[in-house]
């Protein structure tokens, strides 16, 4: 399951967390996030328990798509203990991913 | 909805050179249900060679006959070339989704015969791509809002970009690499020269040119022909060329790719011969991939 945060949710969101945060940065009007979606979400059912997984629309959260610098969506972010962990920019296929969160837990 | 779209092909290929040419034939023959995307002159690279003499059987012959034999043997297998111009293939586990303006296209298996056109990347361009450096202006220009974006435009195509960005930016400047009328808007400042370098610390903050440099919060690079990786993200790629084994699979499982696409030497017979074991390859994908299920 993936769970939308917004800008005022989202520091809490990824300190409370001991298991790494999956952060995936996304608009409506693009075309590859819509792609990226359905697998992201397989990935969270797979990772159920192991890894969390957050989804910002960057559309209507300005602040923390600023503050870590989102110039390109989609974006996907690893956060471990509250920070950036790793950071993956545009589309992927799964094994890209799971590869990349697998480092991390 | 096209019906076209709503169907899943077995096999989708990419370029219609010689390498795409036979695979298509090869795919066809064995019965699989393919599209092939290209150009009615099938390759302007064929179609402009003057004489071939390494082509074994057709001595002395020019590109524009080989080219119509190559029509002709299209045509008698009734294979269509479709004349759309794919943006992006994404590797949604198992399938392809091809992306082509507005459309979607899906496959099972995927043969990239693009060729070798795209250009060498600028210094720093690699560097700092999703840190400031992007290939399209319109996906990402709400990310620019009321901040300075640069645009290096190869094609007319790019000031219909540079437009809308102008319209959500501060401050665009636009770097032509092409000659012709500009068709842009006002506030868009135009920059004659050629540019050397992309700058920043974490992100990008500057491009250089030769006689000047401009402080940007974001390039975007707008070419005629983008490179395979970029075309299909998440494939390997080694010195511009997509990387394949003798099976000519690239890295994705169902993706093969064949012809100028994976390397040298530039001929038009190993690509065919590329393109032959590419489709043959898929072939055994797709009947594995039926008896799974």
């Amino acid at each position: 399951m993936i769970k939308e945060v917004m800008d005022n949710t989202f520091n809490e969101e990824i300190s409370s967390s001991d298991a790494p945060v999956v952060v995936d940065f996304w608009a409506p009007w693009c075309g590859p996030c819509k792609m990226l979606g359905p697998v992201i979400e397989e990935l969270s059912n797979e990772y159920e328990g192991k890894v969390k997984f957050l989804k910002v629309n960057v559309d209507n959260n300005p602040v923390v798509s600023q503050m870590y610098r989102v110039s390109s969506i989609p974006t996907v972010m690893v956060f471990k203990n509250g920070s950036t962990a790793d950071t993956m920019v545009g589309f992927r296929p799964k094994n890209s991913l799971k590869e990349l969160i697998d480092k991390h837990i | 909805m096209d019906d076209k779209m709503s169907e899943r092909y077995d096999l989708a290929i990419v370029g219609s050179g010689p390498a795409g040419v036979t695979a298509a034939i090869n795919a066809k023959i064995r019965n699989k249900k393919i599209i092939i995307f290209g150009y009615e002159n099938l390759s302007n690279k064929l179609y402009l060679a003057p004489k071939i003499n390494n082509y074994v059987g057709f001595y002395g012959i020019s590109g524009k006959d080989l080219t119509e034999k190559f029509k002709e043997h299209l045509a008698e297998m009734d294979i269509q070339v479709t004349y759309e111009r794919v943006d992006s293939i994404y590797a949604m586990g198992e399938y392809y989704a091809l992306m082509v303006n507005d459309k979607t296209y899906e496959a099972s298996s995927l043969i990239l015969a693009t060729g070798v056109s795209f250009g060498k990347p600028f210094k720093g361009e690699s560097e700092f791509l999703g840190r400031g450096v992007g290939y399209c202006a319109t996906c990402d220009a709400p990310l620019y809002k009321n901040k300075t974006v640069t645009i290096i435009g190869y094609n007319k195509e790019s000031m219909e970009e540079a437009n809308y960005v102008s319209e959500l930016a501060s401050k665009v400047y636009f770097i032509p690499m092409f000659k012709g009328d500009y068709d842009l808007n006002e506030n868009i400042e135009i920059v004659n020269d050629r540019p050397v370098e992309i700058i920043g610390d974490n992100h990008v903050n500057k491009v250089i040119l030769k006689n000047v440099e401009l402080e940007t919060d974001g390039v975007f690079i707008l070419r005629d022909n983008i490179s395979p990786d970029q075309l299909v993200p998440g494939l390997l790629v080694e010195d511009g060329h997509i990387k394949v084994n003798r099976d000519m699979e690239t890295n994705l499982p169902g993706c093969y790719a064949a012809g100028d696409a994976t390397g040298r030497p530039y001929q038009y017979l190993k690509s065919m011969g590329e393109g032959q074991v590419a489709a043959l390859n898929s072939v055994s994908y797709l009947d594995r991939l039926s008896r799974q299920k």
